[in-house]
């Protein structure tokens, strides 16, 4: 059989065209470290859920003609098992973008690798400093603790009247850089707390921080808590030990799985959350979408997770390309989109919320009391 | 005064956790010269077992507390089966190394089926009291004196009954406790029962504490076994002791000194007994042994 220049020159542009044609129907790829084991592996579910049901979301609105596609590797709630999931992730080239640590401490860890990769990050971990270390592609989808002190101290200092503070927060990366934020707070408002008293993470007793917050005479206390079983612990032993001060904590204080271990030791706390259910419209259809598939209800665990990848949807179709440095441009240029978590306007050093919700523990019902926000 | 007395009781509450737990690693080392770094873990699976019965079944405290305890003897028993025996005669490393990969399957094995949500256990008495200025938590003080109790049977046990002169004659020498007709692998595996009890006991003494994780065992059995090395490397009196006295040197040194340090002041004691004592407080058993 005679074959005209024609067909083999239609033919062979075909064939060569397949690889690409197989491309673009090829999912996008967004890979996600997430705590499976370890001290955190509980918040990991939560984020798990939390992530799907914003591919779903993307998923029915279409990214670039293409479905989204979650890949989850076990940081092992460590910081070496993070880098190491990062590691095993990023190798894969056809990877778009990455969802990062809630935990500032395994951030900080990735850091570097993320840099050197050139591809987004989007993170949970609060510690301010991150997204000012000079590394274009962290894009964090909660607010950060410059916002969550100045909230804290806010509140306490004008809506609870209160001016003498103890601080408890943990000396990882995360609370280390609370307490300095809540400290500067206090003092721009001409407090010096009358204590701030560092722990480690993952005790067995909180005695001894117990009575240092009881021996401080405070009228009020702020804590920056990164574990829930540590903050449970602490709660019930602050209270037998008869402190019923005011208390405002940082977003753990508000997490399900805190308010489930400390139960009654939390009661009339406050807390600031960057998810509240009643915050908004998007939040409460979150929480209605979340508990379809949980027995829990949600909490900033899952709704930043959600967000990061309602966040990468946007901007994927925004650039038109999966390319890294259109996307990062796509995702800093995001103004006014609504998620579970607040509406993100990204500033240009990657950070898309810019305030807090305080909410109340009331009998163990997180109760919305208002938001707070603050110049991006 | 009261902040020293507060201190104190709390210092000997986590320490008598420290004791249990230390007291279960020592009678292995005794009995079959196994290091069992799945110690912590024994004390996970008592709390989980509790839980299920106590929370999940609904079973009262006072039937729950038994059968978690007899539960734990018969996992001891499958534990020696399946993670000692087979390796009992290759030497130490060996088995140790056996032990680890039990204690990362056990923690794994209970995070694959039960979830990994931590688990509210409620204590076993309801609320503390105070005497003065000192509030004493119900909690620690029942670790207190049920750890004392069973140091007390322990003692009557070992030095009142054929069957604790057996144990003692199969930690010291098992050929010669063989030669005088002892059934040594039954002592070995009845030492393997006991102390996967006496985990399991911590596990459930502490759990309403420390609520009910995976990662339990891993808290208490670092220091508990830092407890035995002070106490004396395989003595039954040291990890008692060892174990006290860690606890209190960690709350005191945390209250007095530095929180974020607790856990150095700890491991500064053991480095002070190992320059001081290197032995230990009552190592002299193992000083003759070698």
């Amino acid at each position: 059989m005679a074959i005209s220049r024609r067909t083999l020159i239609l033919a062979s542009a075909g064939t060569l065209a397949m690889p690409y044609v197989a491309r673009a129907a090829d999912p996008i790829k967004i890979g996600m470290t997430v705590p499976i084991t370890g001290p955190a592996a509980e918040s990991g579910g939560f984020m798990t859920i939390g992530a799907k049901i914003g591919v779903e979301e993307v998923n029915e609105k279409g990214v670039l003609g293409r479905k989204v596609e979650l890949h989850i590797e076990d940081d092992q709630t460590t910081n070496p098992g993070a880098v190491l999931a990062f590691s095993r992730m990023s190798g894969d080239p056809t990877m778009v973008a990455f969802i990062g640590s809630v935990r500032s401490t395994q951030v900080h860890a990735m850091a570097p690798d993320v840099l050197k990769i050139g591809k987004p990050m989007m993170i949970g971990g609060t510690d301010p400093a991150l997204t000012h270390l000079g590394n274009r592609w962290l894009f964090r989808c909660r607010p950060n603790d410059s916002y969550s002190a100045k909230v804290i101290a806010q509140y306490g200092v004008e809506t609870l009247a209160k001016k003498k503070w103890a601080i408890v927060h943990s000396t990882d990366a995360f609370g280390t850089g609370g307490m300095k934020a809540l400290v500067e707070s206090l003092k721009a408002a001409g407090i010096e707390p009358s204590l701030v008293q560092g722990y480690t993470n993952q005790q067995a007793d909180f005695t001894p921080v117990a009575l240092a917050v009881r021996q401080s005479g405070a009228d009020v206390l702020g804590s920056y808590f990164t574990f829930e079983t540590d903050l449970g612990v602490f709660a019930r032993q602050l209270r037998q030990l008869g402190v019923r001060v005011p208390w405002i904590g940082s977003p753990s204080i508000t997490n399900t799985s805190a308010l489930n271990l400390a139960g009654a030791s939390l009661y009339g706390t406050f807390g600031v959350a960057d998810y509240a259910v009643d915050s908004s419209p998007a939040a409460k259809t979150f929480a209605t979408k979340f508990e379809m598939q949980s027995k829990n209800p949600p909490d900033n665990q899952s709704s930043w997770a959600h967000d990061a990848v309602v966040v990468l949807g946007r901007a994927l179709n925004d650039a038109g390309s999966t390319d890294p440095d259109k996307l990062r441009t796509a995702i800093l240029a995001i103004r006014g989109l609504e998620g579970a978590e607040g509406t993100y306007n990204f500033d240009q050093n990657g950070d898309g919320l810019h305030g807090y919700n305080v909410v109340k523990n009331n009998s163990g019902k997180i109760v919305f009391d208002k938001h707070i926000d603050f110049q991006a | 005064m009261a902040l020293f007395l507060q201190l104190l009781f709390t210092g000997l509450g986590i320490g008598s956790i420290y004791a249990l737990v230390s007291l279960g690693f020592v009678l292995l080392i005794r009995a079959a010269s196994v290091v069992n770094f799945a110690q912590g873990e024994f004390s996970m699976l008592g709390a989980y077992i509790m839980v299920i019965f106590a929370n999940d079944l609904g079973v009262p405290y006072f039937i729950a507390i038994p059968i978690a305890v007899i539960l734990m003897a018969a996992f001891g028993i499958l534990f020696a089966g399946v993670v000692y025996w087979p390796l009992r005669h290759r030497g130490q490393l060996p088995v140790i190394i056996s032990t680890i990969g039990a204690s990362i399957f056990l923690a794994n094995f209970v995070l694959a089926t039960y979830g990994p949500s931590p688990q509210v256990l409620p204590p076993i008495f309801d609320n503390g009291f105070d005497i003065g200025e000192v509030y004493i938590d119900s909690q620690y003080l029942a670790i207190i004196v049920i750890t004392a109790l069973l140091v007390l049977l322990q003692y009557l046990v070992f030095e009142k009954t054929l069957l604790g002169k057996k144990l003692q004659a199969t930690s010291q020498d098992k050929e010669m406790a063989s030669l005088l007709g002892i059934p040594v692998a039954l002592m070995v595996l009845f030492t393997f029962a006991y102390s996967a009890a006496l985990g399991g006991i911590a596990g459930v003494l502490v759990a309403p504490v420390l609520f009910v994780s995976v990662q339990m065992g891993a808290v208490v059995a670092l220091k508990a076994f830092a407890a035995n090395i002070i106490g004396g490397f395989g003595s039954i009196p040291g990890a008692i002791i060892g174990g006290l006295a860690l606890g209190v040197a960690e709350t005191m040194g945390a209250s007095y000194i530095s929180v974020p340090y607790k856990d150095a002041f700890a491991f500064a004691l053991l480095l002070l007994v190992l320059l001081v004592r290197p032995q230990g407080i009552f190592g002299e058993r193992i000083a003759e042994k070698a």
